[in-house]
């Protein structure tokens, strides 16, 4: 029995001697919110990087969904525990860009250590979201989509359409009727904030918030309740009542599941939801951009990104953050930017990855894929950037609220988006006035 | 015809059938559905019979091993949640049994402000105050431990007011012939208290192990490194993985949802006497 | 008190040492955490604050979202202690009226006590769920447009977290209830025949009273689990949130202080929170004690 146990012990010491961090490398913590598939894939793309250098161990940690890593990040920095990594994502964005304190922007990191910093190497829709208000990169998006529309080629046969909607009118007039006379829901989607109302913003160059959609500074205005969003809603309502539009909840699930068991012909997804439709959906669906009201705007512009960007947290030694640069440009490299691209169904953020996947003819197999950056690509306008809202994860609570009530026939459109504008305006006060 | 039904007694029957049915029955189908595999379910819902694929799933589940370190099995979690409940019952038995008996057995200066200190956790439930607690937890550093996901949930002063009702009910006879015996408040303590409150301990320890192993708020908070996450915790996370954009694994989710259950209903059955018996003591 | 106890010693000190400082730690520490807290703006990292006085409390209550979860929440854990004690009592006097066979019952009831909120709200949830639930599927028949929506309609969603919570409480009930009416002297029972042949007549004239002090204790308890401990449920029957209308004051201090990190309001709501246990334990403390010797 003794001999058993120092056998153990002696086996783990030498364990512990052989892993590369008794040899002195130093240690990377990245908290990163990428559950299930996602997580392997992450895990690979570390491996990779330590395997690919001896100074530096990478060690991600998956912290639950994206309110809970940062919830965790925040906790860890109180309790002066912070990682060196942390993956927040769009609503949090100006939580965290805002804590001066404690982060690091990207921008100042890469230049400081030697690894290269042009903004102009990432894809546009990509570049101003993560920034501050001097146009600093802060984070360095990381996971990145868009959202894209995807519809039931079968379904489409057996209504006689060939083609999806391009503007939201040609859907009332022509596909909806059409889909609803073969038996089928024309319509869902899985975000309302997300991609009927901050996209929708973006794709009609429409002002989201003042300010200049919130980059300018923390005294920011919403701008929900204008007369396009009044008439989208109200439509959306009406659509409702017609048969035109089911509101499956508030869960993303539910609403995918609709169009999987082709309750329902045409979902609006994110560009990284085509992986999963593949192996789920039993029929040959496409994907395309979101449709416009031709009345509002004749030149639909670029919708922007969703998902997360890192952030480098402040309290950490110099000699750590040069590994933390080393990795980001370990990260930004085009194979390895393919690779997590596709694996993973997130958009490809610099140009040269992007190419990259063009030359290796990715497109070709999976014209699916290009439709989100392609959306990404297309010409901006002003308001097409994105945002930068203080506590916007309690806006969107409130956006999901009222849209709950719009669709259970509490209230009207109307009263919604003046509600939500309401109910944001005092967030956005709270938030500016507690960032001081 | 009143006589038959009386000694049959078939509407108390019939009665309580319907209830049992009403309690098992969606286990039942939780249980059932779990050896599906995930697109029958999707197309048929949930089943009443079984899918064969018992095996697989659950073995699956158990070992699977999940995380970069990969470590992070349903095993793994159940184990947290076997640290969890024995940590939290013994800690909470400890913990009060002490208390109650200074506050019982002596006089002593701040005995009667501490006892209103005490008695005061009872008014306020955790869920009252989760947020500051997680920041005293978080600012101690003691997130993602063992020690803080028990510790704080023995903060309150349940089991110290069962063993005191207890104490109460102990005649003083016993008492003044101890100290005739010379015999000191430890010796009281060890030799003579405890040995009468073996029944008392066991029924409180069951009825908190399973407190504390379907705990939910608390670990949920505090844990976010998964390799820390309780089974019950397990199940949350992969109902979120259904939602996401993969094909929903039900099957999983249930095969958690009865391990889960499983340790604390086998508990809670075969210690029905003791359990029964800590529940009644302890509403006074 | 004791009337016999020990003196002069330090093992009094020592024995309650470990108590209060938990309590110390995790119990005031905290409360007094948030108390603060409730006055102050502060952000989340911890890096700037600005004291406000009562203005969280003010947001609160003129939010109308409040507001209207607070009666919701109410109306809820009324509910469920009605629906539980009812069903609870109905098969305790059946399993106390068995001739024979009584004690096979009790253990058929008695495990659901094992079961955690959290998975009696993934049951729940599943079992009223779109995609596969079979009660979904009864309520909601093929072919006709659904009526039972828990996903969009508060008052579905509600029922649906209701019915989680009265599945998992009725053994805790019953439990208590059976020994209530095992407790009633035969003699009580026998005698009250004679004014009263009816069995549902001696219910109420008879037992009822008898077991009031029982019930009412119950009443409390399960009260406070539905107005407290039921946040397990609400979360793993939605977990991407509640339809509006349908969360109750507890998963809204979570969520406004966990997912939104407004640290400041979700600590005034839970200053608001302690204020309705204390009047809570108070009306307990109260009429129990009041009840309790007659």
């Amino acid at each position: 029995m003794k001999f058993k146990s120092l056998m153990t012990s002696a086996l783990l010491g030498a364990s512990l001697v052989l892993t590369p961090s008794a040899w002195g490398a130093t240690e990377i913590q990245w908290w990163h919110a990428m559950e299930g598939a996602l997580g392997e894939t992450v895990n690979k793309i570390a491996k990779d990087f330590n395997a690919s250098q001896s100074e530096y161990q990478l060690t991600p940690v998956y912290k639950g969904g994206y309110e809970d890593t940062m919830t965790a990040g925040i906790a860890a920095f109180r309790a002066k525990q912070q990682p060196h990594i942390i993956q927040i994502f769009d609503a949090g964005a100006a939580t965290i860009i805002n804590a001066k304190g404690a982060v690091y922007p990207v921008q100042d990191l890469l230049s400081k250590h030697g690894v290269g910093f042009d903004a102009n190497n990432y894809i546009s829709g990509v570049r101003s979201f993560y920034a501050d208000s001097t146009g600093k990169m802060v984070g360095m998006p990381f996971n990145s989509s868009t959202p894209v529309m995807y519809y039931n080629k079968n379904a489409f046969q057996k209504a006689g359409l060939t083609l999806p909607p391009a503007t939201w009118e040609d859907f009332e007039m022509r596909v909806a009727p059409a889909l609803k006379a073969a038996g089928y829901v024309p319509m869902a989607q899985s975000h309302s904030p997300w991609i009927f109302s901050e996209n929708f913003h973006s794709r009609h160059n429409l002002p989201m918030a003042t300010n200049n959609n919130g980059f300018g500074g923390l005294e920011t205005k919403i701008l929900y309740n204008n007369p396009a969003m009044v008439t989208h809603w109200s439509k959306m309502k009406q659509w409702q009542d017609q048969g035109f539009y089911k509101y499956y909840g508030r869960a993303w699930g539910d609403n995918q599941a609709a169009f999987v068991n082709e309750e329902v012909a045409i979902w609006f997804g994110s560009s990284g939801s085509f992986g999963g439709l593949k192996n789920s959906a039993k029929f040959p669906f496409g994907t395309t951009y979101l449709p416009y009201w031709h009345g509002v705007t004749s030149k639909p512009t670029n919708t922007f990104i969703g998902g997360a960007a890192l952030f480098t947290m402040s309290g950490h030694s110099d000699a750590e953050y040069k590994g933390v640069a080393k990795f980001f440009e370990f990260l930004t490299k085009p194979d390895v930017q393919f690779f997590w691209h596709r694996e993973t169904g997130y958009v490809a953020i610099t140009n040269a990855a992007y190419e990259l996947a063009q030359r290796e003819g990715y497109y070709k197999e999976n014209p699916d894929a290009e439709v989100g950056i392609l959306q990404l690509n297309l010409p901006g306008g002003e308001h097409s950037k994105g945002y930068q809202l203080g506590f916007y994860v309690q806006v969107r609570e409130v956006m999901y609220e009222e849209y709950d009530k719009l669709f259970s026939g509490k209230q009207d459109a109307k009263t919604a988006l003046a509600n939500i504008e309401e109910g944001a305006n005092k967030l956005l006060v709270k938030f500016a006035r507690t960032y001081k | 015809m009143r006589v038959f039904w009386k000694r049959h007694q078939l509407l108390n029957h019939l009665l309580l059938l319907l209830g049992v049915a009403f309690l098992a029955l969606p286990l039942w189908l939780v249980f059932a559905s779990s050896t599906h595999d995930p697109g029958t379910l999707i197309r048929e819902g949930m089943q009443l019979g079984f899918g064969g694929k018992f095996q697989e799933t659950y073995y699956g589940v158990l070992t699977e091993k999940k995380g970069f370190t990969e470590q992070v099995t349903a095993a793994t979690m159940m184990l947290n949640s076997l640290i969890l409940g024995l940590g939290f019952a013994l800690g909470k038995i400890v913990v009060s049994m002490t208390a109650a008996y200074a506050i019982v057995y002596f006089r002593f200066p701040l005995g009667g402000a501490l006892f209103w200190v005490i008695f005061t956790t009872l008014l306020l439930p955790l869920e009252v105050r989760i947020i500051p607690s997680y920041k005293v937890v978080a600012d101690l550093g003691m997130l993602n431990s063992y020690s803080g996901l028990i510790i704080p949930l023995i903060a309150s002063a349940t089991g110290t007011f069962y063993f005191r009702q207890f104490f109460r009910s102990v005649p003083d006879e016993l008492l003044e012939a101890a100290k005739l015996d010379g015999a000191g408040p430890w010796k009281f303590f060890i030799d003579i208290l405890l040995p009468l409150s073996r029944t008392m301990m066991a029924a409180l320890f069951i009825i908190m192990f399973v407190v504390g192993w379907n705990q939910y708020l608390w670990p949920l908070l505090m844990t976010t490194d998964e390799s820390y996450n309780t089974i019950v915790l397990g199940i949350k996370s992969v109902m979120q993985n259904i939602d996401g954009n993969r094909l929903p694994e039900y099957n999983r989710g249930f095969a958690l949802a009865i391990l889960a259950l499983v340790p604390p209903v086998c508990i809670v059955v075969f210690f029905q006497r003791w359990f029964i018996k800590g529940l009644l003591e302890s509403d006074k | 008190m004791k009337r016999v106890t020990f003196s002069h010693s330090p093992i009094p000190y020592l024995f309650v040492l470990p108590q209060i400082a938990i309590i110390a730690v995790f119990f005031l520490w905290p409360s007094a955490e948030a108390i603060r807290l409730s006055f102050f703006l502060e952000d989340p990292w911890g890096l700037s604050n600005e004291f406000v006085w009562f203005e969280n409390y003010q947001t609160i209550f003129e939010d109308p979202e409040y507001v209207g979860t607070l009666i919701a929440t109410l109306i809820f854990s009324l509910s469920v202690t009605f629906l539980s004690l009812g069903l609870a009592m109905l098969l305790a006097v059946q399993v106390d009226g068995l001739l024979r066979g009584g004690g096979t019952y009790r253990p058929l009831i008695t495990w659901a006590y094992a079961i955690a909120p959290a998975v009696a709200g993934l049951v729940a949830r599943f079992l009223f769920s779109p995609q596969i639930g079979p009660i979904y599927a009864w309520l909601n028949p093929e072919g006709q447009p659904p009526w039972f929506e828990p996903n969009l309609d508060s008052i579905d969603a509600w029922v649906v977290v209701t019915s989680g919570a009265v599945w998992r409480q009725v053994s805790v009930n019953f439990i208590y209830l059976l020994a209530g009416l095992q407790s009633i002297p035969r003699a009580v029972l026998e005698a009250s025949r004679i004014d009263n042949p009816s069995g549902l007549g001696r219910f109420w004239s008879v037992t009822f009273p008898l077991l009031a002090p029982t019930l009412f204790f119950l009443m409390v308890i399960n009260f406070s689990y539905a107005f407290f401990e039921t946040f397990a449920i609400i979360d793993t029957v939605f977990p991407f949130g509640p339809p509006s209308g349908a969360a109750s004051l507890v998963y809204k201090v979570y969520v406004d202080g966990f997912k939104g990190a407004d640290l400041g309001g979700s600590s005034a709501q839970s200053v608001v929170l302690m204020l309705f246990v204390l009047a809570l334990t108070v009306v307990q403390f109260r009429y129990l004690e009041k009840k309790i010797h007659y």
